[in-house]
């Protein structure tokens, strides 16, 4: 084997065999790592809607009337959307299996005991296998005092077949 | 339904913004591809939805964008069949040892240290929904690739395409491609398969069928055609229609085999006869509705997606910041090492390392799938093409700092066929 050669096999060997090898132990040690729950999906909403629109606020959350929400995830933080229009709804983060959001209130008429800033929290805990996820919690309106929580459930979607699972 | 006027209103506005600013890159010396993804951006939430978001929303409503998402994506598909026609197998063969190790180092390099940097993006920006193994793959794919068109323009301008950097560069880009669609492919069928009902093997062994029949039956017809041209110095209607029509039907093979659509049309691109005329001939009948009028698309499609906005507070800065320097480290710093060891002297190793940090529109191409697949989360989305844009743009100057005497040095010499539009594209 003339020098060249062998300088070109030891730099392949450095340079390209021995990563792959690392490479390998990097993806080994990875699968121990966890990530937070998923939540990212389209969700099915429950909530009882008499409740909802007895509520002085009710104005100010139309939006997350709607009977579907989407959340797109990226991490521990997270978007919701409504899925008529894909409009923004609100954004929150995760802590282990319990969320909690700020929903973007519209303002409303100031007659109305609602206030006009009022700030809505939704705080929820994720249950469930992968495939079948249920969120369950509540709405609170923070600024306004004649307004119980109400609670709710919501319900995940299956899956588009293309999610890079496990 | 498409909602026809709003549909041509978007084209019209994506046109006239791509040009505008293609122009303005071109006047600062970047290739015109990077001031058209720049463009996209532009167009997006990240500037004119969040400047003027009624306007955002008159132009671009969401129910709109499945059609403006289809048009992009036959954008794309025929762009894949051009990168792969450009490649030439038979350049590939007969490489020194420089671009082997530089070629091989420039992809297990970044895809290395992707995948040490998923260990800590990880947990912090993707969820249980995504597997680790996936995750890091998928990073490692995203970051190993290089812009072949946006190299090959850069060469050109530089009159360095036929220099030792130059020949070396595009035949590593080459393989870097060919080699990151491949990887690309498997976790593609990976992530797919966990969710389909035929099991990996079979859909390992129909690709492998596939790309065989592609190899030694499509490819024989093909020289067919090729004699046809010699022969009568054109191709009638008929028969590039049926050029056509295998190139869709390459892209639904590999869509149907559980990959992607643009594997099946880059394969086409790659097995097609490579004799400089016909090349040129069959080019000439793709290249402008592609780069001007459907790549655009895909830029402000792209561009619709991300939302810088959306890398909220510090945290998410440092994530972009971290993606940037191991992406850079891991390319230009691997080609570098690798071409120094190689015997180049320190300067045309650190300008070839340079030349294989451009990522472009391929590095777009590869994020867009990913996040179809929803390997990666938006803000990651956003991140690595904030990634893919600086990489690109930072090849130009930083070119000039370290090469400043290469274009002076090498003789003007004309590109071969596919480079030639590959550069236009650029």
């Amino acid at each position: 084997m003339s020098g060249g050669n062998r300088n070109f096999v030891f730099a392949y060997a450095f340079l390209v065999v021995l990563p792959l090898l690392g490479l390998a132990g990097v993806l080994k040690m990875g699968r121990h790592l966890a990530a937070p729950t998923s939540i990212d999906g389209v969700w099915n909403l429950q909530v009882d809607a008499a409740q909802m629109t007895s509520l002085p606020c009710a104005q100010a959350i139309s939006a997350f009337s709607d009977q579907a929400f989407s959340i797109s995830q990226s991490g521990p933080d997270f978007v919701i959307n409504s899925l008529a229009g894909s409009q923004t709804i609100g954004s929150g983060s995760l802590e282990g299996n319990h969320l909690s959001a700020t929903l973007n209130s519209v303002p409303v008429p100031s007659q109305n005991s609602c206030g006009t800033n009022s700030n809505f929290t939704l705080l929820a805990a994720v249950e469930g296998p992968a495939d079948s996820k249920i969120l369950t919690g509540k709405l609170v309106a923070g600024a306004c005092a004649s307004c119980a929580p109400i609670p709710f459930r919501a319900e995940r979607r299956p899956a588009a077949p293309s999610k890079a699972g496990h | 339904m498409p909602n026809l006027f709003n549909l041509v209103l978007q084209i019209t506005v994506i046109l006239a913004v791509c040009r505008i600013t293609g122009t303005l890159f071109r006047k600062i010396h970047q290739p015109r591809v990077v001031g058209e993804m720049f463009a996209g951006i532009l167009l997006g939430p990240s500037l004119l939805g969040w400047v003027a978001p009624q306007i955002s929303a008159y132009l671009f409503p969401p129910s709109s964008l499945g059609f403006l998402n289809a048009l992009s994506q036959v954008g794309v598909v025929i762009f894949m069949f051009l990168v792969g026609l450009g490649i030439n197998p038979k350049e590939l063969k007969h490489q020194s040892h420089a671009a082997v190790l530089v070629s091989h180092v420039s992809i297990t390099a970044p895809f290395v240290l992707a995948s040490v940097l998923a260990l800590y993006l990880y947990p912090r920006l993707s969820d249980s929904g995504v597997s680790f193994t996936n995750f890091a793959l998928f990073m490692g794919a995203a970051m190993s690739i290089t812009a072949f068109p946006v190299l090959a323009r850069i060469l050109t301008e530089r009159d360095m395409m036929h220099s030792k950097l130059g020949t070396v560069a595009i035949a590593c880009a080459a393989v870097d491609d060919v080699t990151g669609w491949c990887i690309l492919a498997y976790i593609v069928v990976l992530i797919r398969a966990a969710h389909a009902a035929t099991s990996i093997w079979i859909t390992l062994g129909g690709i492998l069928l596939f790309a065989l029949f592609m190899i030694y039956g499509v490819r024989f017809l093909l020289r067919g055609l090729e004699r046809t041209f010699h022969k009568y110095g054109e191709i009638s209607e008929n028969r590039m229609a049926f050029l056509i029509l295998l190139a869709l039907g390459s892209a639904l093979c590999t869509e149907r085999l559980g990959i992607h659509l643009l594997f099946g049309s880059f394969l086409m691109g790659a097995i097609m006869p490579k004799e400089p005329k016909f090349v040129r001939y069959i080019l000439d009948r793709f290249e402008t509705v592609t780069i001007t009028l459907l790549l655009p698309l895909f830029f402000a499609f792209t561009g619709l997606r991300t939302n810088i906005a959306s890398l909220r507070g510090p945290a998410m800065w440092f994530y972009c910041g971290l993606i940037i320097l191991v992406a850079a480290a891991g390319k230009l710093g691997g080609s570098t090492v690798a071409g120094r060891l190689s015997g180049m002297p320190w300067r045309e190793a650190a300008g070839l390392g340079t030349l294989m940090n451009t990522r472009g529109l391929m590095g777009l191409v590869i994020l867009d799938i990913g996040l179809d697949i929803k390997i990666i989360s938006p803000a990651l989305f956003s991140m690595m093409v904030v990634m893919a844009l600086v990489t690109t743009f930072m090849a130009v100057p930083l070119l000039d700092l370290i090469c400043p005497q290469e274009a002076q040095r090498a003789k003007p010499q004309k590109a071969t066929v596919g480079q030639e539009t590959l550069q236009e594209i650029a």
